[in-house]
């Protein structure tokens, strides 16, 4: 049966009537101390966790990138009553689907009870999100997470309106600091048995007061019985080329850029393409020809032609500190 | 060393895994001595594979199932070579909190053998970065047995 105001104490009922969610909404607001069905929770409404009561104020959106900011219905944005501290709330999604690497499919699932461990692998750990995963009344997994305060990663390499060659010479160093702080820490995940799992440019938040890099969303699993880390890997290299190209570079956008064009396009070879996506330059010096030797043969360990990958997290770690020392 | 007549041959119901059969069949099935162990590694459920309310033993007696199946059709070749069931033995394993190829180690060195037979598919750069490949995986952790990787 569905709750309402009147079945919570008259404290909290007090609470809610003094937040400004109360005087815009039109209707009874509901009462979830069972979350299960997530989908019938609606802004206004309040959910019950860890004895605590959080008032809905809105949902969290993430855009897959190039479609449309979806609203997650299973991510509310929510005020805890009593604190008046705002958090970001995950619901229990069991959600099976693939994802696309290159040409494969690997089947993937989100699995509440691994980033619940993680939040707890990493409570101290100053490179992950915080947060506390409790039981709901029926027994789902809630997640209660601290919002951090700061913009995503993908954004924050954009602030300065800059050429390329400036933003490589006077920002990319300080940038590739906090991502190997970022890199190490999925090495500590790995050697702990876990795997982040969405390793995508979004999922790292820079904190606005620190410039802190954080990682975000740990509840992406999948079944890859054999390279158990090797999607992490992949993917952690996508993203360090990402952030010294500033963007990815599939051919389509080197024949656009004024600066490159088709001279340039010219010049690529299959060798020079992402082992997994023939759509990714991964010999970037050949894009930006002021890139270091010792850099850019990090970048071809992922590409078609290489004859030696990474292993290990810790591998790429230890070239990526060599390389960002001497810059 | 470990003596190499003493061969695990890791198969599964794949044409590759008979060609081995055979291959393993015509080189051994005149030498008495040559006893073979036939090894058949199955991954853990997939972790939804819960949520849809089956159970672990259900899973592993439909995988063990299988792996009769596997054994029985590897026995079948193996007599076409002149080895008889006295000189066959089986292992069906989960391969639990580990690599196929570790698991396929771990029988290696529990059982001291001296050969170890896998088949090796043609699989592109990439699909070995993302899924590995366990005869390379193999390969590059002997250290004191003889590994036969047919193609
Ligand atoms: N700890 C956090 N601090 C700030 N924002 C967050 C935090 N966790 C999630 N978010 C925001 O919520 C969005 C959705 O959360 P996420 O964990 O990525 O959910 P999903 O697993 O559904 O992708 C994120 O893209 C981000 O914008
Ligand atoms: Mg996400």
């Amino acid at each position: 049966m569905t709750k309402t105001l009147n079945d919570i104490p008259q404290h909290i009922v007090a609470l809610y009537k003094a937040h400004p969610v109360c005087s815009s909404i039109r209707r009874q607001p509901k009462v979830f101390g069972d979350t299960s069905n997530f989908t019938s929770i609606d802004y206004g409404d309040v959910i019950v966790a860890d004895n605590r009561y959080f008032v809905v104020t809105g949902h969290t959106v993430e855009g897959r990138f190039g479609v449309d900011d979806q609203p997650k219905q299973w991510v509310p944005k929510v005020v805890d009553l009593e604190s008046g501290v705002s958090h970001i709330l995950k619901l229990v999604f069991h959600e099976v689907f693939s994802v696309s690497v290159g040409s494969f499919t690997i089947p993937c699932y989100r699995s509440p009870e691994k980033e619940a461990r993680i939040l707890e692998l990493t409570e101290d750990h100053p490179r992950f999100m915080k947060g506390k995963a409790v039981e709901d009344e029926a027994g789902n997994l809630v997640r209660i997470l601290d919002i951090i305060s700061g913009r995503r990663l993908d954004k924050h390499i954009y602030r300065h309106d800059c050429s390329h060659q400036e933003y490589f010479t006077a920002y990319l160093p300080a940038i590739l600091k906090e991502y190997l702080e970022c890199a190490r820490a999925i090495s500590f995940l790995h050697q702990a048995g876990f795997r982040h799992g969405d390793i995508r440019r979004d999922h790292i938040l820079v904190e606005y007061d620190t410039g802190t890099f954080r990682w975000i969303d740990f509840d992406y699993e999948f079944y890859l019985p054999e390279r158990p880390f090797a999607l992490d890997l992949l993917e952690l290299g996508n993203l360090l080329m990402y952030l010294v190209a500033r963007g990815n570079y599939p051919p389509k956008k080197i024949v656009d850029d004024p600066g490159l064009g088709q001279k340039v396009l010219d010049t690529i070879v299959p060798d020079d393409l992402s082992l997994l996506s023939r759509n990714r330059v991964v010999n970037l010096q050949k894009l930006f020809p002021y890139i270091p030797d010792a850099m850019n043969n990090i970048f071809m360990h992922f590409s078609q032609g290489a004859s030696v990958w990474y292993d290990t997290v810790d591998e790429l770690v230890a070239d990526v500190e060599q390389v960002t020392a001497s810059l | 060393m470990a003596d190499w007549h003493k061969i695990l041959v890791a198969v599964d119901d794949s044409s590759l895994s008979e060609r081995v059969l055979h291959y393993v069949g015509e080189v051994v099935g005149g030498i008495d001595k040559a006893a073979i162990c036939l090894l058949h590694v199955y991954p853990e459920p997939p972790p939804y594979y819960f949520t849809e309310k089956h159970t672990l033993q259900e899973y592993r007696e439909e995988k063990e199932a299988a792996a009769r199946q596997v054994f029985n059709r590897a026995g079948q070749v193996l007599a076409g070579h002149a080895i008889g069931e006295s000189r066959i033995s089986t292992i069906c394993l989960m391969a639990t909190g580990k690599t196929f190829s570790k698991s396929i180690l771990q029988v290696q060195k529990e059982g001291d053998f001296g050969t170890v037979v896998l088949g090796k598919r043609g699989i592109s750069k990439a699909e070995e970065f993302l899924f590995g490949s366990v005869s390379n995986a193999v390969i590059r952790e002997c250290h004191d047995f003889t590994v036969w990787v047919v193609s």
